[in-house]
């Protein structure tokens, strides 16, 4: 009696909310546990692995999106996540994560890695998910959705599970195992899981890469009385991972493979990966369920996470060692897309390089030599040439939450909550292999020639002088970035007559600074020690309801306003040099409205909306290497205008009990809709300089803004089976702003009779691919046994792109500074950065067999 | 508990399984670079080259070199200071004479003293400006050869190797700069300047880019006087040159370069910030 008291105490904890009860009782979905488990691993799978950020070329990870409610966002994160689509084109700043009511978002760039709860998918199972206009009681909620994991031991299923899973994507092979407990008569519940990732170099399906990934999560809690529970969960994926770059369609051509990897390469004949990532993020999270009354009830929980991130990369001071550098492809020799000034017609060079280009050791990175150089430098006792680099992006992060929820009698229900959160970002560099060399200087080498290499204005760190740096040593910058927010929330919904509404509202304060640990040869005087506070207020509000029409039908609307601070990330100038901060900085608004059309019966189950975002005054900020000045530049784009619209359809058709279609689609636009101020600092110079990029039409970037999807589910006798045809269109890359500055494009010839010529956006290629599933319950030993085969990509399509930028060079050197220098002549250049933007394209066929044994 | 057991072993097994895999790599061996398999047949010195193709060197033509002839010399001058651009400068007892190879970090592969057998067989030599220099065709005149043909053709000899026995006691030497010497005589040596006086024109570093004054191919020309540097002599200095940003002294100074000719002016290319002595 005492265990039911308890379990209907933490129900109530626990229990999800949303306007989108009142649309779920006449729901189709009735997945079965197979469907269920292949749908929730293998989303796991491809979200943490595939998509998230993990590859530090594919720009902001997506958003996970899901809702009880609507069938086109409950689906698409599943059907679409080979493709890496993108909810509603939006980054995935805009998708805020809670883990017990606790936010668990970077509030320094606002977003949530979910490689970090990768390989423990038992344990994240149990979650809530609302869409951007669904209320809830545990957050004003953000406008690319919310998600609020519940990790209460007493809440994961009791028992043990196996799991292993056979793929040839990032990874080969899986295992995991759980283990809960239920909850005791004495009030006790744990729960733990443990789950490895591996694959190496032979095995993984991108050449060149490997997985190497341990999880675990350890969760125990103690339910006191009715009123009170205490619970207690700590988790962490330490991984070691190789990525895999993007290239250009020559560089595919050339190698015939449209997955080639240029960040590979051959030491003493073993293959050897330049860009390895090393994550670990263990975390603790501690939470004090407090049912005040019957209907109140209180839920605190605090979360620190101490997150270790590595990425190293081949660096250089010498000529460029990577194998897709543009001077070693034939285009650069010979002008292939036949512009005027084709004045290297016949160059053997062109012809040679095609040769080249024949042979995998040529296209991939030649260690031996890299080694070579740098000991015949080591000879003449001259800095190394070549080594690998680590950055390190380093956060030590707590966060105190408060949330309180009044479940009126009279229908209604009040949500407040209280967000306290402290983040310090440590970024730094260092040496993780001199490649056989015995050191180099930690000196600034874009300025050596301007100033003398042992001058102070080169130095990195004046306090350590001319200094040498060895392996492990941290070089060129090193300094904290410092975010401390109070946040406070309230949600209220109203039930009455054939509506359901609500109102929530938020706001909250920020302050942030900069503490540099090396003081930096060209600003002595602002680099080294604590910048200025910056403190910003925002806030916002929200409303939404669904008015119920009779049989099924409904009509779903919702309205917001907020002012968003900016993070850290984007709020200085160039923090790897000084502490000023970024010009014109300010809050970011957004209005965001959303119309829905939903009806929901026995057979039928459809959702139509609609929806219109504005974001105003945003702040963006880019590194790159700027042609027209020689220099290694740093920019920020302030007053940032965008648009974000389209139309959504999700359809569920229920033919009879064993037989379902699913129709999803979309078509949506999000753009630039004005040009944009920049601010750009010079590395050589250090000074800042102003512009104006030609933005406006530039989409965004990284998923398909046109989308469709047709798929087919029968269930019979314990065997489930799925055929899934998507198309995708309107996949846009990312746009260079460099080449869209005001004066590049005069640079570049493209300034007649006062009109701007601005390069059209690089496109990706769209397409048709076939996925399908067949998974099988079976009771081995009186238990389940789950069997599940998903094959994706059935008509093996791999020239569909999933992402991608183009490259921030120009088609013309600057040859002369003439006078003043505020005239350059130039001179074109055969290569066309225009035509060879980087992209990735999606992966062949693939397979994922997974199988679960619960006991 | 036998449950239990297994668990615990599974676990264990886990993280034992889970080591590390991008490992600590050992240096590689041996010498990647060139082409390790050469083995040199009739020699000939820097002096005889130049003697043989004399014609085409000071007609500023070019011939291809069709007998198996085969080059002993030593590296005198790279662009480790990127000033000589896609440029080796090698020499041996007998003089010194530059070759043109499309690529670059040749200072680290070859650095100032690295030993070179070069095949010089279908390779290329005339002159340019009257000075000396082996490269490949490009468009249809002399110039670079590419960096694949030119690891084709080159084997690097280092100390302790056999091979290096046969260069006896060939080293980088400095001779003091003599305007009067013939192009082979001097060109492609070391060469020490003293009490010269550099012009000061423009803003008084080594290489400004900043309009002061007329570049030529991207380099300073800066006019070298009294001391040895005779009527027709000058410092040439790539904007690009790591050390571009070397004032320019006031008085005499004492500097050591490459020396090159060009059309009867004698170019002397600093290789390093420490062939400027003035430079503390």
């Amino acid at each position: 009696m005492k265990i039911k008291h308890l379990l209907l105490a933490l129900s109530f904890v626990t229990a999800p909310l949303g306007h989108a009860q009142t649309l779920e009782s006449a729901s189709v979905d009735t997945l079965s546990t197979v469907e269920e488990e292949l749908q929730t691993d293998d989303s796991n799978f491809t979200f943490t692995e595939s998509q998230l950020g993990e590859n530090d070329d594919i720009t902001p990870e997506v958003i996970r999106i899901s809702s009880n409610s609507n069938v086109y966002a409950s689906q698409i994160g599943w059907t679409w996540s080979g493709i890496w689509f993108k909810y509603r084109a939006l980054d995935n700043a805009y998708n805020d994560v809670y883990m017990n009511g606790v936010q668990v978002n970077n509030p320094e760039n606002g977003r949530f890695s979910y490689s970090t709860i990768g390989g423990m998918n038992d344990a994240v199972r149990n979650k809530d998910d609302v869409s951007p206009f669904e209320d809830n009681n545990f957050s004003f909620s953000a406008m690319g959705g919310s998600t609020n994991y519940n990790l209460r031991a007493s809440q994961m299923p009791a028992g043990h599970k196996v799991t292993l899973s056979g793929t040839n994507r990032n990874y080969t092979l899986r295992a995991m195992y759980s283990y809960g407990s239920g909850l005791s008569k004495d009030g006790w519940a744990f729960f733990g899981t443990v789950g490895y990732r591996w694959a190496n170099m032979r095995t993984a399906a991108i050449k060149g890469t490997f997985y190497n990934s341990l999880a675990y999560f350890l969760a125990a809690q103690k339910v006191f009385n009715e009123k009170h529970s205490l619970s207690l969960a700590t988790w962490g994926s330490p991984t070691e991972r190789a990525t895999a770059g993007a290239s250009t369609d020559e560089a595919y051509w050339l190698a015939n493979d449209y997955q080639y990897n240029p960040y590979w390469g051959y030491q003493n004949g073993q293959k050897r990966a330049s860009r390895v990532v090393n994550t670990f993020e263990p975390s603790v999270l501690a939470t004090w369920d407090f049912n005040i009354k019957e209907d109140q009830k209180l839920t605190t929980s605090f979360f620190i996470k101490n997150a270790k991130y590595k990425s190293t990369k081949l660096n250089y001071s010498g000529t460029n060692p990577h194998p897709d550098y543009w001077k070693r492809f034939p285009s650069y020799n010979y002008d292939v897309w036949g512009r005027e000034g084709d004045y290297n017609y016949d160059n053997p060079a062109f012809w040679a390089a095609y040769d080249n280009w024949q042979s995998e050791p040529y296209r991939q990175i030649n260690f031996d030599e890299l080694y070579f150089a740098n000991t015949q430098l080591n000879k003449i006792g001259a800095d190394a040439i070549y080594w690998i680099e680590a950055r390190h992006n380093n956060h030590l992060m707590t966060n105190l939450s408060s949330t309180y929820d009044w479940n009126l009698k009279w229908g209604s229900r009040l949500s407040a909550g209280i967000q306290l959160l402290s983040n310090r970002g440590s970024h730094y560099r260092t040496i993780e292999d001199l490649l056989g060399g015995q050191y180099f200087h930690n000196t600034n080498t874009y300025l050596v020639g301007d100033y003398q290499e042992t001058s102070t204005e080169a130095m990195y760190d004046v306090n350590h002088g001319y200094q040498k740096i060895i392996e492990g040593d941290r070089y060129g910058y090193d300094y904290d970035l410092w975010n401390q927010d109070l946040r406070l929330w309230a949600s209220f919904n109203l039930e009455k007559g054939i509506t359901h509404s609500f109102v929530a509202a938020k706001m909250g304060g920020r302050r942030m600074w900069r503490e540099g640990f090396m003081r930096n040869g060209l600003f002595q005087d602002n680099s080294y020690g604590k910048s200025g506070k910056a403190r910003f207020l925002d806030g916002g509000f929200k409303a939404g309801t669904t008015i119920n029409l009779g049989k099924g039908h409904a009509i779903t609307a919702g309205l917001g306003y907020e002012l968003r601070a900016p993070g850290a990330a984007v709020a200085f100038m160039c923090p790897e040099m000084n502490n000023d901060y970024v010009q014109d900085l300010s809050n970011e608004k957004v209005f965001s409205s959303d119309l829905g059309y939903a009806i929901n019966n026995k057979w039928f189950r459809l959702n139509v909306n609609g929806y219109y975002y504005r974001i105003s005054d945003a702040n963006e900020w880019q590194q790159f290497y700027n042609d027209d000045s020689n220099s290694f530049s740093y920019n920020s784009l302030t007053g940032v205008e965008k648009a974000y619209m389209g139309v959504e359809l999700g359809l569920r058709i229920k033919i009879n009990s064993s037989l379902d279609v699913l129709a999803l689609g979309t078509y949506s636009e999000a753009k630039y809709t004005d040009n944009t101020d920049v601010y750009w600092m010079s590395s050589t110079t250090g000074k800042i300089n102003e512009e104006i990029c030609h933005n406006k039409g530039m989409r965004q970037s990284g998923t398909p803004l046109a989308a469709a999807s047709l798929g087919v589910n029968y269930r019979i006798n314990r065997w489930y089976l799925n055929l899934t045809g998507n198309y995708y269109d309107r996949i846009y890359l990312s746009y260079s702003t460099n080449m869209r500055y005001e004066n590049n494009l005069k640079n570049a010839g493209r300034f007649h009779a006062g009109e701007y010529d601005v390069p059209e956006q690089a496109k990706g290629n769209g397409g048709f691919m076939l996925d399908a599933s067949i998974g099988r319950q079976f009771f081995v030993w009186h238990n389940p046994l789950s069997v599940n085969l998903q094959l994706c990509n059935l008509t093996n399509r791999r020239n569909i792109t999933t992402g991608g930028y183009e490259q921030s060079r120009s088609n013309y050197s600057v040859t002369e500074t003439e006078g003043s220098g505020t005239e350059v002549t130039t001179s074109p250049r055969t290569y066309n950065f225009e035509k060879n933007a980087k992209k990735f394209y999606a992966q062949g066929f693939n397979f994922m067999l997974n199988l679960n044994y619960r006991f | 508990m036998k449950k239990q057991s297994y668990i615990i072993a599974l676990v264990a097994g886990v993280f034992a399984f889970a080591s590390c895999q991008d490992k600590d790599w050992d240096i590689p061996e041996g010498i990647p670079y060139g082409n390790n398999s050469l083995e040199a047949g009739t020699t000939v010195t820097i002096k005889e080259l130049q003697d043989t193709y004399a014609s085409a060197i000071s007609s500023d033509n070019y011939k291809q070199i069709t007998d198996d002839l085969w080059l002993r010399c030593v590296v005198n001058g790279n662009d480790y200071g990127d000033n000589l651009y896609k440029q080796l400068s090698v020499q041996d007892e007998t003089g010194g004479i530059i070759i043109g190879i499309n690529g670059s970090d040749q200072g680290a592969f070859m650095p100032v003293g690295q030993k070179l057998l070069i095949r010089l067989k279908d390779l290329y030599i005339g002159g340019y400006g009257n000075q000396a220099q082996i490269g490949g065709l490009y468009n249809g005149g002399l110039g670079r050869m590419e960096i694949t043909e030119w690891k084709q053709h080159v084997r690097l000899i280092m100390d302790g190797m056999a091979e290096a026995q046969d260069f006896g006691s060939m080293k980088v030497d400095t001779i003091d700069f003599d305007p009067n010497k013939t192009m082979a005589q001097q060109a492609g040596r070391v060469v020490r300047l003293s009490n010269v006086t550099i012009s000061r024109e423009g803003t008084p570093i080594i290489a400004p880019d900043d309009g002061s004054v007329s570049l030529v191919s991207n380099c300073v020309n800066r006019k070298l006087t009294g001391g040895n540097a005779g009527s027709k002599c000058v410092l040439r200095t790539s904007t690009y040159a790591a050390f571009k940003g070397v004032p320019v002294p006031t008085g005499p100074v004492e500097l050591y370069g490459i020396a090159t000719i060009y059309r009867g002016t004698w170019q002397i290319l600093a290789r390093t910030q420490s062939d400027l002595t003035w430079v503390k």
